[in-house]
């Protein structure tokens, strides 16, 4: 009898182990009607049929919920946009609104439960995360107007190949990288005739970091309680562009391959001693986030004469100018116009080939800064996906970016917009052309680039307040083999501890 | 004589000074946070030295005016809301709970004490997945009433101070009652109750400030911004405003001590109220 027992709890047992093995060639996820999307699609013509998502027939009488950032909102680009959108879809009933969640909500937690937005606005690399998941539908965007516009480089950000079919999972609307923020009024007052070689009209400070190193010397010599150019090191968002300048990478194959890690390849050890001697020339703020934190109020005040960072913060940076020139007596009005015209936003200075800071007239190379490239996906949990594609279709429009560009003053990611916008905006898109933006991997395991890089950043940091004796990287050896250890932790953390 | 007359003295400044020095280490970041929120640059680091070099009241009314991107009023309201009906509720549950344990003897009685106990030493957290996907099915995420359910249905789990404080109440005035024709109702009510009032006025405070001041549960299950409560609200405030998150937590604490002044005068009238006579 007990041994009927043990039978019959044997067969049930491999039953369900059967079961399970049933269950798991199929997705693995309970995202519903995500997954039918993918799975059926075929190549065809100029994308994947994506006719099984988008059947071209809108959704009558709904309300599509968008997931906006906050500066959007805050600027009011946002109720714009959905107001012109809502107008012009009146006659279909179809009301954009905004999802009222948080910009960094993870639709992969709200999403299953029907919490998240139908349509949102996030970076490439949280964008892509998605993906794995099904939590986004690909979008057919060869049928957008838009499509024609953007670079290949900003739709890479947002290819997914899957089971040999290439898919568009959002679109791209605007670039971010760093950007290098400094005060006009700070410049020497004989600029022009002491720091302008080559007579162009730019600071050199503003063109190399030789001059910005020679500089942020001599207000150190002038007087202690002021920099020259302050960042905190530890951020690898804005560090690990010196060491991709001289042949370092994240991932190989495009940044498509966590296999590879990429940290230590080249000559990256050149850009780590960059970072090291800029190290030198700042406070201890720059071994943690203090600087990156309180650079809006030092530039203000004056204690910092330049910083590096994302164009998105400008308004931040404009407040506190603003505030300081009117705690020095000046009306609203006054303090407003001489902050607009002595904060400036500009590109990034060129690096030394050599890799050393002091070099008298060096060979200059590019700086290439990580970047990312924000747009908008729509979710797979829509119950409306050809009124998302049609807010996407009508937010990645001409008229709709060139407002965002004026309102926020963002680097579009469109070349008619950043050509006619000019400025900034054409300079970064530029730079995305020429390659000089290294965008984040949209890849899961760039999860495990961030704490051993910023581990490594802050010990770099720290090196330069470390006593003669007992300095950690005071050889380019140390420096490899240091950026050789990132390399490591991050293979392992992406293989073993994760469980790849 | 003369050297024990030393001794006390000493004795009395060390004394002092520790608590003193105690007292300051317990001040300080208080006083710290309540200068901070008053400071006019609104940047923790234009402060000269340790505190604000200019002071204003912008701040506070940039909290209730300047809305657009942080409702601090609205949040205000939620939390109000959420914590006096979780206090209300809550206080109600945990009453009746701990005066039935204490009073009445029935079958499983032990059993329950034990079982609460000892789920009571798992830290709340513990069950937030599941929780949410309760939630979810109920269909109660994003609502207010959600937090309030779990909140009122989760305190009578801490019924053991007040069942301890019931305890203490002699039953003989409980059979004196009976005597007199009292049902178990008019017992709990006319009798036990109002003595009982510095425990309920404890079981209201506490019921009241962890609503208030909880973070992990709103975060969980509120999504949409209109919704937050305070704490989750404050966090939720971009890198510069370090002003704004200061006078949020220094007004956040303002409904804490009314209740704590209105209600202290019970804690005193309840000790004296009743008692056994003669």
């Amino acid at each position: 009898m007990r041994r009927k027992g043990y039978r019959f709890l044997a067969a049930l047992l491999c039953a369900g182990l059967l079961a399970g093995c049933g269950a798991g060639s199929g997705d693995g996820n309970d995202g519903g009607g995500a997954q039918d999307g993918q799975n059926t699609q075929t190549d065809g013509g100029d994308g994947p049929d994506l006719s099984n998502i988008y059947s071209g027939e809108l959704e009558q009488n709904v309300t599509i919920r968008v997931l906006e950032n906050d500066t959007a909102i805050e600027q009011g680009y946002f109720q714009e946009l959905i107001d012109a959108f809502n107008e012009a879809y009146a006659e279909y009933g179809i009301v954009a609104v905004d999802a009222n969640m948080d910009q960094y909500s993870n639709l992969a937690d709200d999403g299953p439960y029907g919490y998240g937005p139908d349509v949102l606005y996030q970076a490439n690399d949280v964008l892509m995360k998605y993906v794995d998941g099904k939590h986004i539908y690909p979008i057919p965007v060869q049928e957008l107007e838009c499509y024609s516009q953007i670079p290949e480089r900003a739709w890479e950000a947002y290819r997914r190949e899957i089971d040999g079919v290439t898919y568009h999972m959002a679109v791209p609307v605007n670039v971010q990288t760093g950007m290098l923020y400094y005060r006009k009024d700070l410049l020497p007052e004989d600029w022009e005739t002491a720091w302008d070689d080559n007579a162009n009209g730019i600071p050199d400070m503003i063109e190399n970091w030789n001059d910005m190193y020679r500089f942020s010397q001599q207000r150190m010599a002038e007087n202690e309680g002021q920099f020259g150019y302050m960042r905190s090191m530890y951020d690898v968002y804005f560090s690990s562009g010196f060491l991709f300048s001289y042949g370092g990478y994240v991932f190989g194959s495009n940044n498509t391959d966590p296999s590879d890690v990429g940290f230590s390849a080249g000559d990256s050890w050149m850009g780590a001693s960059v970072l090291l001697q800029q190290s030198e020339l700042m406070n201890e703020g720059c071994i943690d986030d203090t600087i990156t934190v309180n650079a809006y109020s030092k530039l203000a005040d004056g204690t910092y004469f330049a910083t590096m960072t994302t164009p998105d913060v400008y308004t931040l940076f404009l407040k506190e100018l603003i505030l300081a020139y009117q705690a020095q007596g000046m009306d609203e009005e006054a303090a407003r116009a001489l902050a607009e015209e002595n904060l400036v936003m500009t590109q990034v200075p060129m690096l030394p080939a050599s890799a050393d800071l002091s070099e008298e007239n060096p060979e200059l190379i590019p700086l290439k800064t990580m970047g990312g490239v924000n747009g908008y996906a729509i979710s797979a949990y829509t119950k409306a996906p050809n009124a998302c594609l049609a807010f996407v279709e009508f937010a990645t429009s001409y008229e709709m970016v060139m407002r965002r560009c004026e309102l926020l003053g963002i680097a579009p990611a469109r070349s008619d917009v950043a050509e006619n916008r000019g400025g900034t905006s054409e300079m970064i898109y530029q730079k995305l052309e020429e390659g000089n933006v290294v965008l984040m991997p949209s890849v899961t395991e760039v999860d495990q680039i961030w704490t051993p890089a910023q581990s490594f950043f802050s010990d770099l940091a720290k090196d330069a307040f470390r006593e003669p004796g007992e300095k950690k990287y005071d050889d380019p050896e140390k420096l490899k083999a240091g950026l050789a250890q990132v390399d490591q932790q991050i293979h392992d953390a992406i293989f073993t501890l994760s469980g790849q | 004589m003369k050297s024990r007359k030393t001794l006390r003295f000493m004795d009395s400044v060390v004394t002092h000074m520790i608590l003193i020095a105690v007292c300051f280490i317990f001040l300080f970041p208080c006083l710290w946070l309540i200068l901070a929120s008053f400071s006019k640059s609104g940047s923790i680091y234009s402060f000269d030295g340790f505190f604000p070099s200019e002071y204003s009241f912008d701040t506070f009314r940039m909290l209730f005016t300047d809305t657009e991107m942080y409702n601090y009023p609205r949040w205000f309201r939620n939390t109000l809301f959420i914590a006096t009906m979780s206090c209300l509720i809550g206080t109600f549950l945990v009453i009746l709970t701990a005066y039935t344990m204490s009073r009445f003897k029935f079958r499983g009685r032990k059993a329950i004490m034990k079982t609460t106990l000892v789920l009571g030493m798992f830290p709340s957290f513990m069950g937030m997945i599941a929780v949410y996907i309760i939630m979810t099915q109920f269909g109660l995420i994003n609502k207010m009433w959600g937090l309030i359910l779990i909140y009122s249905s989760g305190a009578p789990m801490g019924y053991l101070t007040q069942k301890g404080f019931f305890d203490t109440i002699p039953g003989s005035i409980d059979e004196a009652a009976r005597i007199d024709g009292a049902t178990n109702f008019q017992v709990f009510l006319k009798i036990n109750l109002p003595i009982s009032m510095p425990i309920i006025v404890y079981t209201a405070l506490t019921s009241f400030v962890f609503p208030w001041s909880d973070f992990i549960l709103p975060k969980l299950l509120l999504k949409e911004k209109d919704l937050y409560t305070v704490a989750v609200g404050l966090m939720s405030l971009g890198e510069t405003e370090f002003a704004r998150f200061a006078a949020g937590s220094v007004f956040i604490a303002v409904p804490i001590v009314i209740l704590y002044f209105c209600l202290m005068r019970f804690l005193v009238d309840g000790m004296t109220a009743g008692a056994v006579k003669g």
